[in-house]
């Protein structure tokens, strides 16, 4: 089952399904790649928005921790890391 | 090569320690704070080898790939690439890894060594990597890497030496690099998979340690403690501006005042002593009284700098400046600019989106600088009593400056809405940042920083501020009244003023304040000094007089809403004439600069009028 990362749970392990590259620009694809953020590996999103607003969104990425917008976490669909390899 | 001075280059991601290991290297002072995008410009410095041959070191902005993404990571590609005009290529690289995220860093490490120069890996945090539990095996990684790797911990000056000799070696094997057609980049996914196997093939234990920091992020970014947590730190750095002043300034002012009295004294009344005592003593040590609070602010904005905790700030920050077309990443130049607006105009280079670079650096000015701490601190103590809130140990002066801060924040905000709206449209800017881990602050380095601050300032006292107030000293002391006039009205000085005066009239402004607007463009603190001097020469020598302090004179001559209106007036203070040089530097002319000076002028109108009128219509006049 996959969901976008923009809503998912905080705190909770999730892998990368898909990235819809072609919705963001060449730079912003090219950063969140510099990053780490690509199809198959493992993050876990930490803290999401302040009192403004949902924005931004902290994730961890093996031992790096990296901050990205809403805007962007929702191009990216996410899948729990243990169900992949049971269903589907 | 032989003869010629080796350049090497040091490159790597952000905040991975290149500048403290330039630092370290070269006795230099670079600017050291742990946010990703501190350093922006190259800086080249002098090393030697053990035996005494002299190398140039280059520090360069830290960057993810040679891809840039914002102007300061352009110039990192450009002299890596030696595309740097009038430079040629360096003959070797130092590239500094992150130990404890070598997953990431490897990545661009890959990208580096493939260029074929002769390259060393600095290892560096390795410290910290022990905090989180790792183990590495740095012959290891220098086996897969191809390269040697030399382990480093920059902030306690560990592996220099080592690093030295290695780089030595590699300029010795040096053969003409050969060009690779085709470089690797780190969004590559095959260059990640590379670097995570080598990451894991060099790690050789890795024990989960409790991660306090991840607790303290739980209440640091929760979006409402967050949010308190940091309001609450402006707050008490505003409060500790007043409360922990005031011995030393007490005693500057003491010492000011011993100094002006031993001349008056021991000096025969003389052209030279009276440009002295009213000039020099009354004008530049009534700014140098101010000293200790801005030392004391810039303590809190190293302390946060060092800690790790200006990225959270951005992050929390973020909501808020998305509203205005902004990203969290502006908070930070925005943040500097409490410090002074010129670094913090040069810090908006790391920036990626043009249009969000530009209006950052257009609203930079509103942001308190250090500069007029003096000018709200004498009107403040002046004017506002000093005593606490309802009863409550907050202080009413420290709520007061607190609340010019704010103002001055708000008011850029809503340029900065206004801007993106007109003049600088564009599309929404993005925000992609790393977090830094928290470090405890090296106090070395907040030493230094504190140090290399007192000495900017008390240079700009001397120079800059000296100067005008001097020239200033002179217009107002020629031609001599007839007895019985006061000096400074009929002076040059004073004439001009009266003229200024029909202008600011209407927003409240009196002869005083009119005398200090224009040298006040030299530098803010100027504003201080020139009514310093103006009291100056009106008391002559009269003890009496001389014994009152400036803010003394200032309470029985203007009204709370003059001085109100001219709080007001200078939280929109059309700036400096630094800040408009470094403005033309960064936006390539001089439309922008000003655009910014006409804009800063009609607000800062504004401002002060508006002010001035309420607080008459609520009879303050
Ligand atoms: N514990 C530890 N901290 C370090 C070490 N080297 C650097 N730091 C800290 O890491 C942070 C970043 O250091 P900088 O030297 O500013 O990093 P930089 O690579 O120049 O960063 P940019 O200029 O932003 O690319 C600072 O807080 C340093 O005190 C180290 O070996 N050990
Ligand atoms: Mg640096």
């Amino acid at each position: 089952m996959t969901a976008l990362l923009d809503s998912a749970p905080l705190g909770v392990a999730v892998r990368i399904a898909g990235i819809d590259w072609s919705a963001m620009s060449e730079d912003e694809g090219r950063r969140l790649r510099e990053f780490g953020l690509m199809e198959g590996v493992e993050i876990t999103p930490l803290h999401r928005g302040s009192i403004f607003s949902r924005d931004p969104l902290a994730l961890a990425v093996g031992r790096m921790r990296v901050i990205i917008r809403a805007r962007q976490a929702a191009m990216i669909s996410v899948e729990s890391p243990v169900s992949e390899p049971a269903e589907s | 090569m032989t003869g010629a001075v080796p350049t090497i280059a040091l490159v790597g991601n952000p905040n991975a320690g290149k500048s403290s290991l330039f630092n370290a290297l070269t006795g230099a002072r670079q600017k050291i704070a742990n946010y990703p995008g501190v350093t922006v410009e190259r800086k080249a410095g002098h090393a030697s080898f053990a035996d005494g041959r002299p190398i140039s070191l280059i520090d360069l902005p830290g960057t993810y790939s040679l891809i840039p993404a914002s102007p300061d990571e352009a110039v990192t590609r450009d002299v890596i690439l030696g595309r740097q005009e009038g430079e040629r290529q360096p003959d070797a690289l130092i590239v500094v890894l992150d130990a404890a995220n070598l997953d990431n860093h490897l990545c661009f490490a890959l990208e580096l060594i493939a260029l074929g120069l002769p390259t060393v890996v600095a290892l560096n945090m390795l410290d910290l990597a022990e905090r989180d539990g790792l183990t590495l095996d740095p012959a290891r990684l220098s086996k897969e890497l191809g390269v040697p790797v030399v382990p480093t911990v920059a902030v306690r000056k560990r592996g220099m030496a080592e690093l030295l000799g290695a780089v030595d070696e590699a300029l010795r094997g040096a053969k003409p690099a050969a060009p690779i057609a085709q470089v690797p980049t780190p969004s590559d996914a095959a260059l990640h998979s590379r670097a995570r196997a080598i990451s894991r093939a060099a790690t050789l234990s890795e024990t989960p340690v409790r991660r306090w920091t991840a607790r303290v992020d739980a209440v640091v970014l929760h979006p409402v403690v967050g949010f308190l947590i940091l309001l609450a730190l402006m707050f008490v750095m505003f409060q500790a501006v007043y409360a922990w002043a005031g011995p030393p300034a007490d005693a500057l002012e003491a010492g000011v005042g011993v100094l002006q009295s031993w001349v008056v004294e021991n000096i025969p009344q003389n052209f030279l002593r009276d440009l002295v005592v009213e000039g020099l003593l009354a004008g530049v040590g009534a700014v140098v009284v101010f000293l200790p609070q801005i030392l004391i602010l810039f303590l809190f904005i190293l302390l946060l700098e060092a800690s790790g905790y200006m990225t959270r700030a951005a992050f929390l920050m973020d909501g808020l400046m998305a509203k205005v077309g902004l990203s969290g990443r502006g908070f930070i130049p925005l943040l500097s600019s409490f410090a002074c607006a010129v670094p913090g105009i040069m810090a908006t280079r790391a920036i990626p989106d043009e249009k969000d670079r530009l209006t950052t650096i257009l609203i930079a000015p509103l942001m308190t600088c250090s500069a007029r701490l003096p000018v709200y601190a004498l009107i403040i103590a002046a004017f506002i009593p000093n005593r606490g809130v309802g009863g409550t140990g907050i202080g009413l002066q420290g709520l007061v400056l607190f609340g010019l801060y704010l103002a001055g924040i708000v008011g850029a905000l809503i340029v900065a809405f206004a801007l993106r709206r007109t003049v600088a449209k564009g599309n929404a800017a993005g925000f992609m940042m790393e977090m830094p881990r928290y470090q405890m602050p090296q106090w070395r380095d907040v030493a230094l920083g504190l140090w290399q601050r007192a000495w900017i300032f008390l240079r700009r006292a001397g120079t800059i501020i000296a100067m005008t107030t001097v020239v200033l000293w002179l217009l107002l002391t020629f031609p001599k009244a007839p007895p019985g006039e006061s000096q400074v009205d009929y002076s040059v000085g004073g004439r001009i003023a009266s003229g200024l005066e029909v202008v600011v009239k209407p927003i409240g402004f009196n002869h005083d304040i009119a005398l200090a607007l224009i040298p006040a463009m030299a530098a803010r603190e100027v504003a201080v000094s020139a009514m310093a001097t103006a009291n100056a020469i009106d008391a002559g020598d009269d003890e009496e007089a001389m014994a009152e302090t400036l803010g003394e004179r200032l309470q029985g001559k203007w009204s709370l809403a003059t001085a109100l209106a001219f709080l007001a007036w200078f939280v929109f203070a059309p700036q400096c004439i630094s800040t408009i040089a470094i403005t033309r530097r960064e936006t390539n002319g001089w439309k922008w600069p000003m655009f910014m000076v006409g804009y800063l002028f009609l607000l800062a109108y504004a401002a002060a009028g508006i002010t001035y009128w309420t607080a008459v219509a609520f009879g303050l006049g």
